[in-house]
């Protein structure tokens, strides 16, 4: 990537001319970066130098042939980084390429961003080129339908990068579920990044699908500001992507806020799926819990780094991680990084992380009760998995997401041949 | 049924099983009994396939066919079935879930037709009621949480769901408390049919008098130093086994 395709990219989108000043400026931030290399403490396992040497560019063509699935809820599309459906029935979510000068978004857009310490490059080289996007706002005390944001990407080499801005004011309820598919075997980069602002006693279920295409790029950014007794509660389930890293960071403000971060990932074939979690309690009586469990099968990779600070005057923090992880072949690896710093007295944490194998005392158990060894292998990944789900129980959707599951777990006695 | 001849076991290079003889037929109950460490759990974990434990010498024959040859599920569709000593937890798997995966798969295997979810439900609530078990059970994932006691009661729920020929029942009795152990007798006892037979290992004569043995057998020292009647039970709990150990086995080898 040399700085004329990026410029080239730039020359694509679009907006107000003071949004047009605040995209050079951060384009030549991102300039002075370059994109993360495994120089990069934090960023060691996946670096994205290898995006330098292809040759990306804006996608041309809007996206079409939607598969037909149903979506309990709203769903909004959006084809090759843009949202295709021009009428929405929502009337809490547009696009951010629409919305980009009103006052809201002028006022919030970028906010986080600019200001929450870290991941600087993909940032900034997302606030330079981002075209479209969704905004979400719900104004105090209303409730939002379940709204199902889409990806598809359909065109290869394309650099897509989305932005998206949820605001929910005090009292506002939403639940957003995040998908991002692509074409089967097609190289794209898909880079976005999520600004969540929740008022007080705002709530918010948020459910992230990376189901992109095997040969695909992706690079998430969330980023949650919350104040006073706000609820976050997301589920991630990351098994898609070539090389995927998900990067999540959590400011616990006020007092009462609190966030799960829950999530799977399983890295088949050759994935490399690495995701990163940094919450930050700010005040007393905030409370952070995360439960994750990951595959990796054949030659994949998986990465869970998890940093949960307490910082000196949140007393009566309560902070819980538990992260398990299954090797199913000798190639494949996994590398856990817990960390919690504490700078208080007077909270209650509690972490534990572990990587093994199916346990062939349970495999046996469930064969002495005539279930086969694939059947028993899989019926063990399941219950593995299931174990970090807890969030879907009174979510309505885990029946949409079963079937994504299935196809996602590795399939029985590749075990043995991958 | 169940034809154990010269049955010579080892974990490693331990020998744990050294020649075990012992004859089931299709209706009996048989009681083996015999000190802690002596083998009885080896035996029954061999007879259900498990993994990692060599047969160096000897053969089991089941219902005329080499049971020793046979995968695990492939013995439980034929009608074995082990209630374990130690029962596993599975996190995730909800024990409905175990249950009638382990069902289909046995109907499957003999032609029957799978039965679906409101089937199944319709026949797993008859055994939950005939053991006193809670419909909440049924939901819960497999034995996770369930107290010693619970998980008993839950292998005896499986095996009644699967209605197997030959039913090993490694110390369910253990545990157990006294309305539970009838409960557990009453499981037991409804299975009972003249084509069916039962091997109950166990430390204490109280579960026998709920289910009457045709035989008891004293395991010791890898080999089967003993076998009686009913009352070879009733005896050992008065004079316990140290008359029965036999000279040279390697439970009471002496160590210089
Ligand atoms: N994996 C193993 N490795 C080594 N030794 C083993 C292993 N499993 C069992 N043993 C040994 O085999 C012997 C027989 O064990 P087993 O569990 O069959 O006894 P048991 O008769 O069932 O005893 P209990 O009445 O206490 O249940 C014991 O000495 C035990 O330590
Ligand atoms: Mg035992």
């Amino acid at each position: 990537m040399t700085p004329t395709l990026y410029r080239q990219a730039l020359e694509q989108t679009g907006g107000s001319p003071h949004l047009l000043a605040a995209r050079e400026v951060a384009l030549e931030r991102f300039f002075s970066h370059g994109l993360p290399s495994p120089r990069d403490e934090d960023w060691k396992y996946t670096p994205l130098d290898f995006l330098e040497r292809a040759e990306l560019h804006a996608p041309h063509h809007t996206a079409e042939d939607w598969t037909s699935e149903d979506y309990p809820g709203i769903a909004l599309k959006y084809g090759n980084g843009r949202l295709t459906d021009v009428y929405t029935q929502s009337i809490h979510a547009h696009s951010l390429a629409d919305r980009a000068d009103t006052a809201l978004v002028v006022r919030y857009l970028g906010q986080l961003a600019d200001t929450f310490p870290g991941n600087t490059a993909l940032a900034e080289i997302n606030s330079a080129l981002w075209q479209d996007g969704l905004l979400l706002h719900v104004p105090a005390g209303w409730k939002s339908a379940p709204l199902f944001m889409v990806h598809r990407t359909s065109e290869a080499d394309a650099m897509l990068h989305l932005r998206h801005l949820v605001v929910l004011e005090a009292g506002a309820e939403a639940v957003l579920v995040e998908q991002c598919l692509g074409a089967p075997g097609l190289a794209y980069w898909h880079n976005s990044v999520t600004e969540i602002v929740l008022g007080e006693g705002a709530r918010l279920t948020h459910l992230k699908l990376d189901e992109n295409s095997a040969a695909a790029t992706h690079t998430g950014l969330t980023l949650v500001q919350q104040a006073r007794d706000s609820r976050y509660r997301a589920l991630s389930l990351n098994v898609g992507a070539r090389v995927a890293r998900h990067d999540t960071r959590v400011h616990l403000d006020e007092a009462g806020a609190t966030c799960q971060l829950d999530g799977v990932f399983i890295a088949t074939g050759r994935r490399h799926i690495d995701q990163h979690l940094h919450v930050d309690h700010r005040a007393p009586h905030t409370g952070s819990s995360q439960t994750w469990r990951g595959i990796a099968d054949g030659r994949g990779r998986g990465i869970f780094d998890a940093r949960v600070v307490v910082q000196p005057g949140a007393r009566k923090a309560d902070a819980l991680q538990s992260s398990r992880n299954l090797l199913l072949s000798p190639h494949a690896e996994i590398d856990v990084k817990p960390q919690l710093e504490i700078y208080t007295d007077d909270v209650k944490c509690g972490h534990g992380a572990t990587v093994g194998q199916l346990d062939p005392a349970e495999i046996f158990y469930l064969r002495s009760r005539g279930i086969d060894a694939d059947t028993a292998r899989a019926l063990l990944l399941r219950g593995f998995v299931e174990q970090a789900l807890g969030l879907l129980k009174d979510s309505g959707l885990a029946d949409w997401l079963e079937p994504h599951l299935a196809a996602a777990l590795p399939a029985p006695n590749k075990e043995h041949t991958a | 049924m169940l034809h154990i001849e010269n049955l010579h076991v080892s974990i490693g290079d331990k020998p744990i099983l050294a020649g075990i003889d012992l004859d089931v037929k299709a209706g009996e109950v048989h009681a083996i009994m015999g000190p802690n460490g002596s083998g009885k759990s080896t035996l029954a974990q061999v007879l259900a396939g498990r993994e990692g434990y060599v047969v160096t010498a000897g053969c089991v024959r089941y219902l005329d066919r080499d049971l020793l040859a046979l995968a695990p599920e492939e013995r439980a569709r034929a009608g074995v079935f082990l209630a374990f000593q130690y029962p596993l937890e599975i996190p995730g798997v909800a024990n409905v879930q175990l249950l009638r995966t382990a069902l289909n798969s046995v109907r499957r295997s003999r032609n029957e037709t799978e039965l679906d979810a409101m089937d199944f439900l319709d026949t797993v609530k008859g055994k939950l009621e005939l053991l006193g078990m809670d419909d909440s059970f049924l939901y819960r994932a497999v034995n996770e949480g369930f107290s010693g006691g619970e998980k008993k009661r839950n292998e005896i729920l499986q095996m009644a769901v699967l209605e197997p020929r030959l039913a090993i029942l490694d110390e369910t009795d253990s545990g157990l408390d006294i309305d539970a152990l009838k409960t557990v007798a009453h499981g037991v006892n409804a299975l009972k049919h003249p084509g069916r037979a039962v091997i109950l290992v166990t430390h204490y004569q109280r579960l026998l008098n709920y289910i009457v043995p045709d035989r008891v057998h004293v395991l010791a020292g890898g080999r089967i130093v003993r076998s009686g009647d009913a009352s070879l039970a009733l005896e050992l709990e008065e004079r316990g086994y140290g008359w029965l150990m036999p000279e040279s086995s390697p439970q009471t080898e002496a160590r210089p």
